[in-house]
């Protein structure tokens, strides 16, 4: 076991130990032994430090995600930058997406670790296990079905945002519970040259008798095939492909390149993707129904038809729209100003509104307050055409830098709270 | 260093506790069983399964000499980055309304050509490895 010594190491350098390297006799002949010289703390270290980045920019984009979910009062919902639920998601799913190759590198890197002699030989081993498995166990469920997520695929069946939202606090809890484990090895790892560092193998590095701690300085290994730098660069150059043709779902220009984006907005009706559609919501019958009617309910409650639409739906803007899923597109909309018909109906800003869906199942409700019930717009057309049914016709909500899933679709009621 | 790593430790079992908590209390109980499978299953095949197989894999590769190995391997892990996302795409494809504009494209396709030019990349790099290696002989 790599425990902790109780002087501080130097950085880049661990402690000459002056241990008599015992478990390498002791263990039985036929318990695996790892050869590789590419593997090293150094190595693991800058892997790790990578993943550390990755999930720092998972956890903060995703906990702003999850504040679309709250309707705490106190809680702000900026509308600037209009781009930017666009951009912290589009960024959360693709370090997500690049993360997995990452972790499975990661993982590859310490796989000997697995093997220590005897298996559980101290309390303080059996929980640094336990902390690891917490840690594998956690990340990888949360990488796995986050990405199915994003195909429409839950195979998982249980509520996803309900169970992405609580893992990543096990994800992150267990990731800091590991880096306060393994601070001597990251130490040791981050200040010592890839290509110097001790080997990674089945032995840990105070009893190995070939470590630099009991050996003394070492000339680096040699690494006759692939080089450790090599194999940086190789994770990198594959990370690298997956990031330049998966953007493409949120990157305009680069959907023609997006070999691996799971969408392709300018292919969706209007140039727009959707989320969900009509026949998926069930609201074919009643938004193409001849009595479909927007209630506007307040102090002065009244009801819009179809045709009532149109003169009012003055204003043009140019949003994204954005998904939590890290699709995005840009599109001309034009509509109603939300605010309009709120003060019609004797509300004001300070108001409190929701605006509901006739969609069945799922989020079918938005609610506004501030400085986003100023800037949302009730669209009728999208791209210079009225919106497609699939798109929220015959009316819609739009605003910026807010989730698609809460620009609700297909409203049949608006409700003001004065 | 020890106060540190205790500060770290700290937080990180109350987050762990935390997510915990959060997920017993807002799943029912066959969904948490299901949870818990996942969990466990994750790693299992992580453990049992994949890593075995790549190590396999690192073995078979000994045949080849080192210098063409290393580009041998660089290869493949590239490779495997985009196979594996390529792959869930692939299983997925034309299953979802056009409407979505999502997985319309044939990704096994995608994968091929993502896999050539890898393939042509590493060519390139190992002749040009080969080039030097003729002009100033390795370990000259």
């Amino acid at each position: 076991m790599k425990s902790a010594p109780s002087d501080l190491p130097r950085t880049g350098s661990r402690p000459q130990t002056g241990l008599v390297p015992r478990t390498v006799a002791a263990r039985p002949t036929w318990w695996p032994h790892f050869s590789s010289t590419v593997r090293s703390t150094a190595l693991t270290a800058r892997l790790g430090r990578a993943l550390g980045v990755a999930f720092s920019i998972c956890f903060l984009t995703g906990l702003l995600s999850y504040t679309q979910y709250l309707t705490w009062p106190w809680l702000p919902k900026p509308v600037v930058p209009a781009w930017g639920y666009r951009a912290t998601q589009g960024l959360h799913v693709i370090t997500g997406i690049a993360s997995i190759p990452l972790v499975l590198v990661k993982l590859w890197s310490v796989y000997p670790t697995t093997f220590r002699w005897p298996p559980f030989r101290s309390v303080r081993r059996v929980l640094e296990i336990a902390s690891a498995v917490i840690l594998i166990a956690a990340t990888l469920v949360q990488l796995v079905s986050g990405f199915l997520n994003l195909l429409d695929w839950r195979p998982f069946r249980w509520d996803f945002v309900v169970v992405h939202y609580a893992l990543a606090y096990v994800v992150i809890g267990s990731v800091l519970l590991h880096v306060a484990i393994k601070l001597p090895d990251i130490r040791y790892g981050l200040g010592t040259r890839l290509a110097d560092g001790d080997v990674l193998s089945e032995v840990p590095w105070d009893e190995n008798p070939d470590s630099h701690s009991n050996a003394g300085p070492l000339p680096a290994p040699s690494t006759p095939a692939i080089t450790r730098r090599g194999l940086l660069v190789a994770t990198a150059s594959g990370i690298g492909l997956v990031v330049i043709t998966g953007l493409g779902q949120t990157v305009a220009p680069l959907e023609r390149v997006g070999l691996l984006a799971v969408r392709q907005p300018s292919r969706g009706p209007q140039g727009v993707p959707v989320g969900r559609t009509a026949v998926e919501a069930g609201v074919v019958e009643a938004v193409t129904s001849a009595d479909w009617r927007l209630d506007v309910v307040g102090p002065q409650p009244y009801a819009l038809r179809v045709a009532d639409l149109e003169p009012l739906a003055t204003r043009q803007v140019r949003l994204p729209i954005a998904a939590g899923q890290g699709w995005s597109a840009s599109a001309e909309w034009r509509g109603i100003p939300l605010l309009d018909l709120v003060q019609r109906a004797g509300g004001s800003v300070e108001s409190r509104v929701v605006v509901r869906s006739l969609a069945r199942g799922g989020i079918t409700k938005a609610e506004l307050t501030g400085s986003q019930l100023a800037e949302a717009v009730l669209a009728t057309h999208l791209n210079g055409r009225p919106l497609d049914l699939d798109h929220g016709y015959p009316i819609r909500l739009v605003g910026p830098n807010r989730a698609e899933l809460f620009d609700t679709k297909w409203i049949g009621r608006i409700e003001v709270q004065p | 260093m020890r106060a540190a790593r205790l500060a770290l430790g700290g937080a990180g079992i109350l987050m762990i506790g935390y997510g915990i908590v959060r997920l017993v209390h807002s799943l029912p109980a066959p969904m948490l069983a299901l949870l818990g499978g996942w969990l466990l299953a994750v790693v299992i095949i992580q453990l049992a399964v994949l890593s075995p197989v790549i190590l396999a894999v690192g073995v078979a590769l000994r045949v080849l000499p080192d210098r063409g190995r290393g580009f041998v391997q660089a290869g493949l892990i590239a490779a495997a980055a985009v196979t594996i996302i390529a792959i869930p795409l692939i299983l997925r494809q034309h299953s979802q309304p056009a409407a979505k504009a999502m997985l319309l494209q044939d990704y096994r396709l995608n994968l091929l050509l993502l896999l050539a030019l890898i393939a042509a990349g590493l060519a390139i790099a190992y002749a040009v490895r080969v080039a030097r290696d003729r002009v100033k002989p390795p370990g000259a």
